[in-house]
């Protein structure tokens, strides 16, 4: 056996997960569907593409520092019902407790507001001398 | 390789759907076409045929019914999308996946679909068709005299 042989498939389970990600979204039929993060002074915003979904089967939820959206699309027909999952790590502090969310065109919008020790702050320094 | 795939997955739309197939897939297979918007996006989409004609599903996020345009032709429909969303102010990218590129998706036919007859429906990002199939083509029962 090669010495190599651990590492090859090493690297190959890290490509598969680099690239899967960015794989699922052509055919739409994974189920994963693709975000965008945006931040500004006060919030991060999760904003997530998930067309046919209901609003009562869309669900967030906010672990530590884990987003979880999950959703349903459900069709006429039970066998073309899909179901979507996807979890993030949200790079700052969030008030958990304060998490919102909107749904409009398709799209599921976010709101995770930030925790005061994490925003900005203009601090104003006296300088002596 | 992924290209052969695709195209094997081409045809089988086309055999399963002949009268009814993506204009791409005339790309894919050589008789390159000039589409409208280059930098457009083709949607994920499913076509299911039926007894009197096709369902077809198309999925738009983040488009709103201003920002959506059917257009029948003489054997082709068109469908654009454009996104209507744009970054606020103050907004600061952290991750981008979406695209901010209008979709667009053209759907060729041969006149086995009566066009004018299509009825759409557009609700939470998602556009569902129906097209009828012609009169003309319609299965009909001849009865024995």
């Amino acid at each position: 056996m090669s010495p190599w042989a651990g590492l090859e498939t090493e690297i190959d389970r890290l490509f598969e997960s680099t690239l899967s990600g960015v794989a699922g979204f052509a055919g739409g039929a994974r189920n994963q569907f693709p975000v965008d993060i945006y931040e500004d002074r006060d919030n991060t915003y999760v904003r997530a593409e998930l067309p046919g979904v209901s609003r009562a089967d869309a669900n967030v939820e906010m672990v530590d520092d884990y987003l979880t959206i999950t959703a349903v699309r459900k069709e006429k027909a039970e066998e073309d019902s899909f179901s979507f999952s996807r979890s993030l790590t949200i790079p700052e502090h969030v008030q958990t407790d304060k998490v919102s969310a909107r749904y409009e065109d398709g799209v599921l919008t976010v709101t995770l507001p930030k925790r005061e020790e994490a925003k900005p702050r203009k601090v104003s320094v006296a300088i002596n001398g | 390789m992924a290209k052969t795939l695709n195209q094997g997955k081409e045809k089988l739309t086309m055999s399963l759907f002949n009268s009814l197939v993506s204009k791409r897939d005339d790309a894919a297979a050589g008789t390159r076409q000039q589409a409208g918007n280059q930098s457009a996006i083709r949607p994920a989409f499913k076509v299911r045929q039926k007894e009197d004609g096709f369902a077809v599903t198309i999925y738009l996020p983040g488009v709103a019914k201003s920002g959506l345009e059917i257009t029948a032709e003489a054997n082709q429909l068109r469908i654009t999308g454009r996104r209507t969303w744009r970054q606020p102010e103050g907004w600061t990218q952290i991750y981008r996946e979406s695209a901010d590129a209008p979709f667009e998706l053209t759907l060729q036919h041969d006149n086995s679909v009566d066009a004018d007859k299509t009825e759409a429906e557009f609700r939470d990002g998602v556009l569902r068709l129906a097209l009828p199939k012609s009169e003309a083509l319609k299965a009909r029962k001849i009865s024995i005299s």
